[in-house]
């Protein structure tokens, strides 16, 4: 993979060349948070830094959507332009990995999401920082992308180091080739003085915050699948269902169906396991009735089907999460408290 | 395989006849306005239009390529819009998704096929599928259990296969009435040595409300049948029909998409199969 160099002035020329052919959005920072903004020309943004507040996944596999009209079996594509996000984190490409298991599966696919997946532009980049909820490195894995994007930045003292990670990366900079430079062997050795400063902040973190590793959650939710655990983290759980809305791995979703005069529209939103009648059936049997089980439900789809059928595990160690529950049930303890009991 | 790039757009479908089983049973002959084949197993997602789709199991006979027809309980708030219905009502259908009876590898052996309830809907298109194709099998048993007499589906249908004589059958009920002549108990205690069947090279087929089932198994792996050999119907809450949507999860499948019909091996080492 070949790396450049671009300076901050002309990445904000980048983008304005990239706004004619998709719709651009930007991590913008408010009081210490980051959220994933359209993009305004002249306006700021955070390229490094850490990941947002919102996770990725709402760019192809929206909140609600129409996903049938009618008996058609075509929908009218509302957007313009494709999208393109930058500043994407390594946790969002992870989160997105997984998605793809789930929705461009090779038996079924979803054509929903593969058409968004496939027109999108990722420009990912590096964290420059990490916050208190991060563990990535928990499952090996590293705080700067490696796979899953076109275009991926990295910050340094001056501009960024920037690669390409397919053929539509590829393309964009040749395309505007004036806004590149050669990169060289300096700028390489700062970046990956970086990564491993970053990383280091990250393992700092899982340690401090005593989060076990990944090798030992093989069996975890199986072993405990009756102990206490369940009843006793649940005992807080308020069943918002912001845990599920916030993964950038969770895909579940609900299908219903509205009429308006002959109009007959199929909506797909967002579910939530942690809901109660998520698995109930019309005769009305619930195999997860009380609300243990199904956080429990929530952490085998996770720790136990995902590894079991796709040999990974469907958490990315972004946290959200954790700052998004509003009972405080902290996915970190909650491991932790697995793999301590016997 | 689904045929439609859409998987969540409905064929546009006419309710052609409606037939009233029981006061809460209804069965609805669909014509659907593109070709639409399924085989004995698979389900459906049947759609009112703007109120929403429920999966079930047709109930005709998967031989009839322009009709099909699924018979519906009302439980629910689908299942009471389905039974507001009548002939020339537009209605939708989606699929057939999900695993068929593997019907072929049932060939040159024993068959029973045990119902309860509601189950007798998706059993009666396999025995369809099984007279369409008798001779291939060294024998077919049934053996159906409902709550009381009045509770059964396909009553004259299921008189008439006795009166052929092609297949075994043996009824019972849970309580009887002054009608009633034959078995009065729950399923299990008619399957037994009457049935005279080969329990371990035997294929067991088991439909019906959860607990019937989980008592059928137990039932059935007592009298020597294989668990590879017994074949369940998991009743979840499948929606979209393509392992996505996350409803139906049991273990490492989904309902939808890898059953809903499973050999008890496949699930036997899984939690809450039976709830």
């Amino acid at each position: 993979m070949k790396a450049y160099f671009i300076s901050y002035e002309n990445l904000s020329n980048l983008f304005s060349v990239i706004s004619n052919a998709y719709q651009l959005f930007v991590p913008v920072k408010i009081n210490e948070k980051r959220y994933i903004t359209p993009y305004q020309p002249g306006t700021g943004y955070t390229i490094g830094e850490v990941r947002t507040v919102e996770p990725l996944k709402a760019f192809f596999f929206p909140g609600r959507t129409i996903v049938a009209l009618n008996y058609e079996d075509s929908l009218p594509d509302v957007k313009k332009k494709p999208y393109c996000i930058a500043g994407v984190k390594a946790c969002d490409l992870y989160g997105c990995d997984i998605l793809d298991r789930v929705f461009r599966s090779e038996d079924y696919t979803d054509p929903f999401y593969k058409q968004a997946r496939e027109e999108t532009l990722i420009i990912s980049s590096d964290c420059t920082m990490a916050i208190d909820t991060c563990y990535c490195t928990v499952f090996g894995r590293n705080p700067y992308p490696e796979s899953g994007y076109d275009l991926n930045l990295s910050p340094l003292a001056k501009g960024y180091l920037c690669e390409t990670g397919s053929e539509k990366g590829k393309n964009i900079i040749e395309k505007n080739s004036s806004f590149f430079e050669e990169s060289d062997d300096a700028l390489l050795i700062e970046r990956s003085k970086q990564r491993e400063k970053v990383k280091a902040s990250v393992e700092e973190l899982v340690n401090r915050n005593t989060i076990p590793d990944s090798s030992e959650f093989n069996g975890i939710i199986e072993r405990n699948y009756n102990a206490g655990i369940w009843q006793d983290e649940a005992k807080k759980c308020v069943e918002c269902g912001a845990c599920n809305t916030i993964c950038p791995t969770c895909h579940c979703f609900l299908l219903y169906d509205q009429k308006k005069e002959e109009t007959t529209a199929r909506f797909r939103t967002w579910d939530s396991c942690l809901l109660k009648n998520f698995a109930r059936v019309a005769g009305g049997s619930n195999p997860r009735a009380s609300r243990w089980m199904r956080l429990r439900n929530r952490f085998e789809k996770k720790f136990d089907y995902f590894p079991a059928v796709f040999n990974e595990y469907a958490c990315t160690g972004c946290g959200r999460c954790i700052s998004a529950c509003p009972a405080k049930i902290d996915i970190r303890t909650v491991l932790k408290r697995l793999v301590e009991h016997v | 395989m689904y045929k439609s790039s859409n998987p969540y757009r409905p064929v546009e479908t006419e309710v052609i006849d409606v037939i009233t089983e029981t006061p809460a049973i209804k069965t609805f002959r669909l014509q659907p306005s593109e070709p639409f084949h399924f085989d004995a197993g698979q389900f459906i997602e049947f759609t009112v239009p703007g109120i929403g789709e429920a999966p079930f199991t047709p109930s005709s006979n998967p031989a009839e390529k322009d009709r099909i027809e699924i018979t519906v309980m009302k439980v629910g708030r689908v299942t009471g819009f389905i039974h507001q219905l009548k002939k020339g009502d537009r209605v939708g259908l989606r699929g057939p998704f999900g695993t068929k009876y593997p019907i072929d590898t049932f060939k040159g052996k024993q068959v029973l096929i045990v119902g309860g309830g509601c189950g007798f809907a998706p059993l009666r298109s396999l025995i369809y599928e099984f007279f369409n194709r008798l001779s291939e099998f060294e024998k077919v048993v049934f053996r159906g259990g409902c709550k009381t007499p009045s509770d059964f589906l396909y009553r004259k249908e299921i008189e008439s296969w006795k009166n052929k004589g092609d297949i075994d059958v043996r009824l019972t009920v849970d309580n009887g009435d002054d009608n009633w002549k034959e078995n009065v108990g729950v399923v299990t205690t008619i399957l037994d040595n009457s049935m005279n069947i080969d329990c371990p090279s035997a294929i067991a087929v088991v439909c019906g409300p959860p607990i019937m089932m989980k008592f059928s198994t137990k039932r059935l792996l007592e009298l020597g049948f294989r668990e590879s050999n017994l074949y369940l119907s998991m009743e979840k809450n499948m929606s979209c029909g393509i392992g996505k949507c996350g409803h139906c999860r049991v273990g490492t499948f989904y309902a939808c998409k890898d059953g809903p019909v499973f050999s008890y091996d496949k699930l036997k080492n899984f939690h809450t199969i039976w709830e």
